[in-house]
């Protein structure tokens, strides 16, 4: 039973990890842009979530469609003012453009919330739900259930909406798109909209689960980008299939050598890589990303 | 009304620095197969870019009819009536050989009516489209894929179709489907520039030739002459150009 029980954590945290690595690798699919500010797109989303909540006190899962709606605009707004003049230049430099929009965003964030833990503690904070002998907390429960349904509406836009297949037909061929009309640049600013978005949603789920300060974003991040890597660089499937693994072994590790947990987490990338080098169902390598 | 579909005159274009185009020209009538040669790198898939937009042209005009079209983007161009399937793999390989299609008709999307009726007509005109319509199009062979590409192209029902070295890499039947393909949008009056390595085949297949060196027209004709004549065909053999 503990068995099972640990394994649903593990498919909820990932779920949570899936959605958030889904943006980042979206974003490079599209825009072979790596969106190092995606951490901190999330702790914003988080800390507002908290401040929201704090001043007000209502349920702050109600903010997850502001939120998203927020972030997707910043998303586009950066896209549109910045990144696209800065992405003929490569990705070397579009990296550095969004790191530099991280440390903004975490220097904004440490004067208005200072470097303290925030945690958003709604009724349920501490309850959980019983199916059985499987025990699961109720925030993580909630988080993950909601993190698949983000995902599932994600997929069905992608999937049977113009817009949603002009965007796939420019991360796979950017000439063919091209070549039947579809503009590349609102292509981009679509992709890197929704990629910023999942990040607006996942915020909420975050702040639900664990307590958030400014300079987590760069545990957020190194997570994501281990995610992404290990699914394949542009690979959603893959980011997905990344997420559930790490997930899973994470929860696992937690549990019985919870002092090694993140050395788990990152030994399973190495692993894989190890056979994988261009990561579960990536196409590209490593070194394109780079390149 | 004038029976001259495109023409281009003096055009000027390049990538970066150099210029790839000077000073080309160009007429085709409507409903003519028109095939231009020429040895590697003298500029032949850039007539193609500049036509469909992909880039512009710094000098020099490129017409449809009457109105210009240089420096209008590829969905206006494409929507103006020219389509391209260009020398490299154009297809969405992650999706279905359906959805490819469709993507062929993005710029009428919201007309839906009229979006059934140009996939029955290309289903009809290419059956492998309708047969396969479910499988990934990155699972295609070269000349399934050629198939798909001029499908998608034909979408918007072009009076203008550009294709560039559409035998390239095919198997003697598959080449044979596209020529016959080819010929058939000629006969529905369509206008075809088309670009051939395989300067006997092209010029079968065409009515007018082009040749072309070093972002010029070097030589034009009807498709017979260009075929016969004895230059071209050294050229072809393998000797140095213009000796
Ligand atoms: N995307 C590009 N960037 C820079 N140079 C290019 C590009 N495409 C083609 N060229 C250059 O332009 C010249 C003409 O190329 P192209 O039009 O493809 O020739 P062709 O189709 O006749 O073989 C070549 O010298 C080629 O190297
Ligand atoms: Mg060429």
């Amino acid at each position: 039973m503990q068995f099972i029980q640990i394994l649903a954590f593990g498919l909820l945290l990932g779920g949570v990890y899936a959605l958030l690595a889904s943006g980042v690798t979206l974003i490079f699919g599209v825009l072979d842009v790596v969106n190092v500010a995606q951490g901190a797109f999330l702790v914003f989303s988080a800390l507002f979530t908290w401040q929201i909540w704090d001043l007000f006190g209502f349920e702050p899962l109600l903010l997850i469609p502001l939120n998203g709606l927020l972030m997707g605009l910043l998303g586009w707004a950066i896209y549109r003012g910045m990144l696209v003049r800065v992405a003929p230049q490569g990705p070397g430099m579009t990296v550095l453009l969004m790191f530099g929009i991280a440390l903004i965003l975490e220097g904004i964030l440490n004067l208005w919330f200072g470097n303290k833990f925030k945690s958003v503690t709604p009724s349920y904070y501490l309850s959980s739900f019983n199916f059985g002998d499987i025990v699961l907390p109720m925030p993580q429960l909630i988080s993950g259930i909601l993190a698949f349904i983000t995902l599932g509406l994600i997929y069905a836009y992608l999937r049977f909406s113009w817009a949603g297949r002009a965007l796939r037909a420019s991360a796979q061929n950017k000439e063919g798109a091209a070549l039947v009309g579809i503009s590349q640049r609102s292509a981009a600013s679509l992709a890197f909209a929704i990629g910023a978005a999942t990040a607006g949603v996942g915020g909420v789920l975050l702040a639900i689960m664990y307590p958030i300060f400014p300079a987590t974003q760069y545990d957020w991040i190194s997570r994501l980008l281990g995610i992404v890597v290990l699914g394949g660089f542009g690979s959603i499937p893959g980011a997905i299939t990344g997420a559930m693994i790490l997930g899973v072994t994470e929860a696992f590790a937690n549990t019985y050598l919870p002092q090694w947990s993140s050395l788990f987490f990152y030994g399973a990338i190495l692993l894989i890589l190890l056979f994988r080098p261009q990561g579960l169902m990536g196409t590209k390598t490593r070194e394109d990303v780079v390149a | 009304m004038s029976d001259i579909v495109l023409t281009m005159t003096g055009v000027e274009a390049g990538y970066g620095g150099g210029l790839v185009l000077q000073g080309m020209d160009l007429a085709l009538d409507r409903g003519t197969i028109t095939c231009i040669v020429g040895p590697n790198g003298a500029g032949k898939s850039t007539v193609f870019r500049v036509i469909s937009g992909l880039l512009k042209a710094r000098s020099g005009s490129v017409k449809l009819g009457e109105r210009e079209i240089n420096g209008l983007d590829p969905a206006e161009i494409l929507r103006a009536g020219i389509a391209q399937v260009p020398q490299n793999r154009a297809l969405f390989p992650e999706m279905s050989i359906r959805d490819n299609l469709l993507l062929g008709g993005y710029a009428i999307r919201r007309d839906k009516a009229l979006l059934k009726k140009r996939t029955a007509m290309v289903e009809e005109m290419i059956p492998l489209i309708k047969e396969r319509a479910s499988e990934h199009a990155g699972n295609l062979s070269g000349g399934q894929r050629r198939m798909v590409e001029i499908g998608r192209a034909l979408m918007l029902d072009p009076s203008l179709v550009l294709m560039d070295e559409p035998s390239l890499g095919l198997d003697p039947k598959s080449v044979a489907k596209v020529a016959e393909l080819i010929r058939g949008m000629a006969a529905e009056g369509r206008t075809v520039l088309l670009v051939e390595q395989n300067v006997r085949l092209g010029m079968h297949l065409a009515t007018h030739g082009i040749v072309m060196e070093q972002g010029q027209v070097r030589l034009t004709g009807d498709a017979k002459d260009i075929a016969d004549n004895p230059e071209v065909a050294s050229m072809y053999l393998g000797k140095a150009s213009g000796t």
